[in-house]
């Protein structure tokens, strides 16, 4: 691996997040600030995460999927949602429509998340020799991540929110919520119950974050349609 | 307006998804780096003439032996198994000088010494002899040439031998692995290999005093057994010389083991000395035989009776050879060999004589026992060979190695030797007494004859890489130290007509490397990648007019200034 070829992934894992911003009205609605208010909440959510690993799970020698442990990781992993709620409700933003407000949370949440979890890898790779396939895999699941932080921002805010949503659709949303909420306990579970390779999961996560976006993105128009 | 607008969008999602999943077919997760131990050709000088492999780092990528014709290899390595070289390939490349970023040659598994398999086999294979032929050839091409490139020797397993597939496979393609196209790419991090500054070279010796009658006031003679320990070989990590010279050093240990036994009991110890010598400097003109003679005081020296040396007795069947440099005519000769060859004839072999003259300005030293009749002491050379090797030459290389050694032959010539010993010692001759017949308590032992084949088959010996605390000669002298008494260390320098160089064994690492052109590829891909993306958020937030504003603007701008 080169130094080119580093440049390369940081383009595929940190690129879209740029384009996101730049062409969507986000960039005219002066959501920069929000954005970065998003990722320090972010950043306070991983360290609560962090703490109640290191407090509540033990270390397994083997490396195979313990189911209890599993279901312990993802009610920790449900502090997501928790700091996702701060942010959509708590932080004070002038004059910025719900349509913005969650599309620059998402943003926010997902660099934030992309920033802590690859660029260090992405850098380390940078000194091998080694090719491997593993961090233009790593970008391609930064894009999914991406699209899954901004589905679950936008869950968030018909749940939270908007009031007047259609009763019918009530458990749907929920439901779409959980599933999003959930999908890291998801793709561990494929990678170590099932013996997933790293591909597959990426693919399985690229393939599910298209899905759900498209989900979210039907649910938020239909519940847009009363206030037209 | 607005039935048209999901229906693209659901067939931009449709054709997204598609990509997406061509994408994540096309990936195949290739393993990480292999690390192979590699053993690297001699690097030595001789009288300033450089020899051998003058490169120790490598950083170059691999190819086969199927690279184009019109290739050029100064900056690759290639990597050849022995099953398929090709000599007049590699006497081409050496004689022409062509240059080479590097070789990497692949021996099968049975020249290692850390095979386990086989290990009791002494079977000969078929396939073992020719494989066996084409090292020997390459042996002494490799190390009589100058190859200002690194040259490794590497043996065979699964992991080395899936890179080779994937190389040939990348060359019968036309893909030769280059900073362009990718590949493999060979990385030995080694420093500059140093010269070895005053080599050390240890004789030991070791003394079986004989019986002493009261009324006899003269000096006892001495019967010298000599071996030589230490090999050369193309590669000096692999050079383990089994049969050259192994066998003379298990054939001499077991002479001492048996002799100690006699010369325990007075009734049964001999009127003769026995100096056991175990010598370094062999491969180069038994320098260390030269300089532990030139040790003894001139009384020793006198009352040697004759010296009779062990070289390469491992791998005969029906006959061995004496090698003298007195004539034949001469009564101590002819009576050493009448000695060997009647007992030789009762165990059912032939045992030769060879007189070859010794020319005293050639510094050529062919036999061990050369060293002795230069200064007038009796001496013979008891080996398989018929004829002395050449300098540097069977000197216990790559191809001497366990797999093809005879331990039943050593067995028979310490059988040989000691039962000669014993009717010079005890004047037995014409006798039909065998002192160490089978199943009696005098018996040679094939055990300790195998296991000390085995633990001198695993031990690498060429002197300039040994220490002077070697552990390895320090169990030679502790075995001595069993059998004999007055064990000596004696210690000298190699004289100066080889320099030899460090570096003899390192790994190997394997790297599979993208090619830059993949990388520019991949910048495109993703370039697209975000042109579409960008073009689909704009279309999917702003409509598809705002799109095309974003092109429309600059005529606009024209028309202003107009």
């Amino acid at each position: 691996m080169t130094v080119f070829h580093f440049f390369n992934c940081a383009i595929l894992t940190f690129g879209p997040h740029a384009v996101y911003y730049s062409a969507t009205p986000l960039s005219e609605y002066d959501t920069l600030g929000t954005s970065i208010k998003a990722a320090v909440v972010y950043l306070a959510t991983a360290l609560v995460k962090l703490i109640c690993l290191a407090t509540f799970l033990k270390v397994s020698e083997s490396d195979s999927f313990d189911p209890y442990q599993e279901f312990l990781k993802a009610l920790i992993g449900f502090i997501d949602v928790a700091g996702l709620y701060f942010a959509l409700t708590q932080l004070t933003h002038r004059n910025i429509s719900q349509n913005h407000k969650f599309q620059a949370v998402g943003l926010g949440w997902a660099f934030a998340d992309s920033v802590l979890h690859r660029l260090a890898p992405l850098w380390v790779g940078a000194r091998g020799l080694e090719f491997t396939w593993d961090y233009i895999l790593q970008g391609l699941e930064a894009n999914a991540n991406l699209v899954l932080s901004i589905s679950l921002a936008a869950l968030g805010s018909l749940m939270w929110l908007r009031k007047n949503k259609p009763k019918t659709l009530i458990p749907i949303i929920y439901l779409s919520a959980g599933i999003v909420a959930t999908m890291p306990s998801i793709t561990s579970y494929l990678r170590r119950g099932l013996g997933w390779h790293f591909p597959k999961v990426v693919g399985f996560e690229l393939f599910t974050s298209l899905v759900m976006a498209f989900i979210s993105w039907q649910l938020f128009s239909v519940c847009q349609r009363p206030s037209v | 307006m607005a039935p048209r607008k999901p229906r693209e969008r659901e067939m931009l999602f449709d054709s997204v998804i598609a990509l997406v999943f061509i994408l994540v077919a096309c990936v195949d997760l290739c393993d990480g780096a292999t690390v192979v131990d590699v053993y690297r050709l001699i690097q030595y000088d001789m009288s300033g003439v450089p020899f051998g492999s003058r490169l120790a780092s490598l950083n170059h990528h691999a190819a086969s032996l199927h690279f184009s014709p019109h290739a050029d290899l100064s900056r690759t390595v290639l990597l050849i198994p022995l099953r398929e070289l090709n000599m007049s390939f590699v006497k081409e490349y050496i004689a022409e000088s062509k240059p080479l970023g590097g070789l990497i040659f692949l021996l099968p598994r049975m020249f290692s010494f850390e095979n386990k398999d086989g290990m009791g086999s002494n079977h000969q294979d078929e396939s073992k002899e020719p494989l066996k032929n084409v090292l020997d050839e390459l042996e002494k091409i490799l190390i009589h040439a100058n190859l200002p490139y690194p040259v490794y020797f590497a043996f065979e397993d699964d992991n080395i031998d899936a890179v080779l597939t994937d190389i040939k496979k990348n060359d019968v393609t036309g893909q030769p692995a280059t900073a362009t196209t990718g590949g493999y790419k060979f990385v030995v991090s080694a420093t500059e290999p140093k010269k070895v500054v005053s080599p050390p070279i240890t004789n030991i010796q070791g003394w079986l005093a004989g019986l002493k009658t009261d009324d006899d006031a003269h000096q006892l003679p001495t019967i010298a057994i000599v071996a030589s320990y230490d090999t050369f070989g193309a590669a000096p990590a692999l050079s383990v010389g089994s049969d050259s010279n192994g066998s003379g050093i298990v054939a001499l240990l077991e002479v001492a083991r048996l002799f100690s036994l006699l010369y325990s009991n007075p009734k049964t110890r001999g009127q003769y000395n026995l100096l056991f010598g175990l010598t370094s400097g062999g491969p180069y003109n038994y320098n260390g035989t030269h300089k532990w003679l030139r040790s003894f005081d001139q009384r020793l020296r006198e009352s040697i009776d004759y010296a009779i040396c062990l070289d390469s007795i491992g791998s005969w069947e029906n006959e061995l050879w004496i090698h003298v440099s007195k004539p034949p005519e001469n009564a101590f000769i002819k009576k050493i060999h009448e000695d060997f060859s009647s007992v030789a004839e009762e165990l059912g072999f032939k045992v030769n004589l060879k007189h070859k003259k010794i020319n005293i300005s050639n510094p050529r030293v062919a036999w061990e026992h050369e060293q002795f009749s230069r200064l007038r002491v009796t001496a013979a050379t008891l080996s398989e060979l018929s004829t002395a090797p050449e300098f540097l030459e069977k000197t216990g290389g790559l191809v001497d190695g366990r797999h093809f050694v005879n331990e039943a032959a050593i067995v028979r010539s310490v059988k040989l030797i000691a039962e000669s010993l014993a009717r010079h010692i005890y004047g037995h001759q014409g006798k039909n007494i065998q002192i160490f017949a089978d199943n009696s308590n005098l018996a040679v032992n094939p055990s300790y004859v195998r296991s000390w084949l085995d633990v001198l088959s695993q031990t690498p010996r060429v002197a300039p890489f040994f220490s002077k605390s070697d552990p390895f000669v320090m169990a030679l002298k502790k075995e001595l130290e069993d059998h004999t008494d007055d064990v000596n260390l004696h210690r000298d320098v190699l004289d100066g007509i080889v320099t030899f160089y460090d570096s003899t064994s390192t790994k190997l690492n394997i790297y599979q490397v993208a090619s830059v052109t993949f990388d520019l590829l991949l910048l495109l891909v993703l370039g697209s990648y975000l042109i579409v993306l960008f073009s689909f958020l704009v279309i999917t937030t702003r409509g598809l007019d705002d799109l095309i504003s974003l092109f429309r603007r600059p005529p606009s701008r024209k028309v202003k200034t107009a």
